[in-house]
């Protein structure tokens, strides 16, 4: 089975699940409640590690609850990686949306060509605005960068439009964003969210990565062509860019005769 | 405001920890404005789970509070039913509230010029008639702490004790709306009373600007010089009372000296 189908099926889930858990919640089943801030599943709370990680440094107080909900986080991203991102993040399915609609409607946008260097000044980037984030936000003395959380931001107004049916002036951001999305190919993800920057940190040193496995392949460069993160499989397979969505493992032509390009532990 | 004024306010105040209004509140077991901004990631849990709907999240006109749970009791006030502070993930509200009568999120302050019953009290002493007077005491009904937080003086005057909690319930049904909100509001806990704010300083400036009027009023070292001179010997002041006081406790000799 293709890992794309597996990554629709639970990406189309979460998606559903931010407009069904309000509802719940109305009913008064609070088995799951929550955001993509923070949320609870049964007990097992979870919360962004960047939104706690601003909490402590502004109030200057780590309770026992927050080191709690951080625990299952960080043990997904330090094994499978930034799958958080490719998997279950609404914004990252809005953007291969319109991805698609973008090949519907045969809109070319160039997508940036990879070349050696271009991984390289994409982390720094990344990397830099994400303390720049942290420096803006320590200055203002609150958990500022949640504003421009987009899965926390899409998730609480998928719960605001449910509960009360209006959304409130924070979705101006994702609006915003989303048209930018149209003529510049997934920005956000690739330079600035913060949120997923803050995972790909905390997944430096992961367990499972794309690796090339087969030294002859046929280097038909389809890997790097798909990559939506505009970087090398067969090389980077371990960067921070990397959110292990497998769609380069998917593509590899090689794959079906031996295996060229996998995932690995 | 003069230059150095503005400059303080603009300086020293920051603009991210939260300003203040009459009416809105924050959820129950809140922390303190500053900390509670400081804690709360803007998740929408307390939202989530509040049965009531009362609590809404913050848009733009509370400025950069957007996104921060706060409750308007105008709309809907809380009814205290404790399920958000336990929801909390970072303690902005405190996880271990869970007794409605410790929440202390605001207080109820009635306008005496507003309010039906005191406007009817008023109307039977002086015999003016406007029309107006109505007895309503909807606060005093709806009030979950009813003969705590609000008691009637003369059973007529609604009056709000310290055992307020500030969940707003008399707020939202209160009938009588005025230019800026009911004839009972919520002040929320942090803000103050506008009325009652500076009472002291500005007292000591009244003291200040006239020495020669309150010359005798003593200050400093020399009212403690006086308070220690205060002996509970000798010739007792006199003091009138409108009530009969007991000149001796049954049981005890008076000690004659
Ligand atoms: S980088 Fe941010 S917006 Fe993009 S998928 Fe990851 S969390 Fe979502
Ligand atoms: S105590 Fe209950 S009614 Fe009041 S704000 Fe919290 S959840 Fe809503
Ligand atoms: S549950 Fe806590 S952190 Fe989340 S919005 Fe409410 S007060 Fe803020
Ligand atoms: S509900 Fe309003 S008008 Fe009625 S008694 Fe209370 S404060 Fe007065
Ligand atoms: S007086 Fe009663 S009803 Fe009004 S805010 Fe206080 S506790 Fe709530």
């Amino acid at each position: 089975m293709k890992i794309k189908t597996i990554r629709r099926s639970v990406q189309i889930a979460v998606f559903l699940g931010m407009f069904i858990v309000p509802v719940l919640n109305i009913l008064e089943i609070y088995f799951i409640k929550g955001t993509f801030y923070s949320i609870d599943i049964g007990s097992i709370a979870m919360a962004d590690p960047l939104a706690i990680l601003q909490a402590v440094v502004a109030s200057k107080m780590f309770t026992y609850s927050m080191f709690a909900s951080l625990v299952i986080p960080v043990l997904l991203v330090l094994i499978f990686g930034r799958i958080w991102c490719s998997f279950m993040c609404p914004y990252y399915l809005v953007t291969e949306m319109i991805d698609s609609i973008k090949k519907k409607l045969k809109i070319k946008t160039k997508k940036t060509e990879y070349s050696d260097h271009l991984t390289v000044k994409t982390n720094m980037f990344r990397l830099g605005f994400l303390l720049f984030g942290l420096f803006v936000m320590g200055i203002s003395g609150i958990p500022l960068l949640n504003l421009i959380s987009a899965p926390g931001v899409i998730s609480s107004q998928a719960l605001v439009l449910v509960k009360f049916g209006y959304v409130t002036f924070e979705m101006a951001f994702i609006i915003t964003l989303i048209v930018l999305e149209f003529f510049y190919y997934k920005f956000w993800c690739r330079y600035f969210c913060p949120t997923g920057s803050f995972l790909s940190l905390i997944g430096l040193k992961r367990l499972l990565k794309v690796e090339k496995v087969n030294e002859n392949c046929s280097m038909c460069l389809s890997c790097i062509k798909t990559c939506p993160m505009a970087i090398n499989p067969m090389k980077d397979g371990s960067s921070v860019a990397c959110n292990n969505c497998g769609d380069c493992v998917d593509i590899c032509p090689d794959n079906k005769k031996t295996p060229t390009l996998k995932f690995k532990i | 405001m003069n230059l150095k004024e503005r400059l303080q306010k603009t300086l020293s105040e920051n603009p991210f920890k939260g300003f203040f209004k009459k009416n809105r509140l924050r959820p129950p077991g809140a922390r303190g404005e500053k900390q509670f901004m400081e804690l709360c990631i803007r998740c929408a849990r307390c939202i989530e789970v509040c049965p009531y709907d009362s609590i809404k999240r913050a848009d733009l006109f509370e400025k950069l509070q957007i996104g921060t749970p706060y409750i308007f009791p105008e709309d809907r006030a809380c009814y205290l039913c404790m399920k958000c502070p336990e929801v909390c993930p970072t303690g902005a509200l405190d996880n271990k509230l869970f007794e409605p009568e410790k929440v202390n999120i605001g207080k109820a302050v009635i306008s005496q010029e507003d309010c039906l019953n005191f406007i009817y009290f008023k109307e039977e002493e002086t015999g003016k008639i406007t029309g107006k007077a109505m007895i309503c005491s909807t606060c005093y009904n709806v009030c979950p702490f009813t003969d705590e937080a609000i008691v009637m003086e003369k059973y007529i005057l609604p009056v709000i004790t310290e055992k307020c909690v500030g969940c707003g319930i008399c707020v939202e049904k209160c009938p009588v709306k005025t230019t800026d909100g009911k004839a009972v509001n919520v002040v929320p806990t942090g803000m103050g009373n506008e009325k009652d704010a500076g009472y002291y300083y500005r007292r000591s400036k009244i003291l200040k600007s006239d020495p020669q009027k309150y010359k005798d009023i003593l200050k400093g070292d020399k009212l403690i010089e006086k308070k220690q001179n205060i002996s509970t010997f000798g010739e007792k002041k006199q003091f009138k009372y409108d009530f009969e006081i007991n000149t001796s406790i049954e049981g005890w000799e008076m000690n004659e000296d």
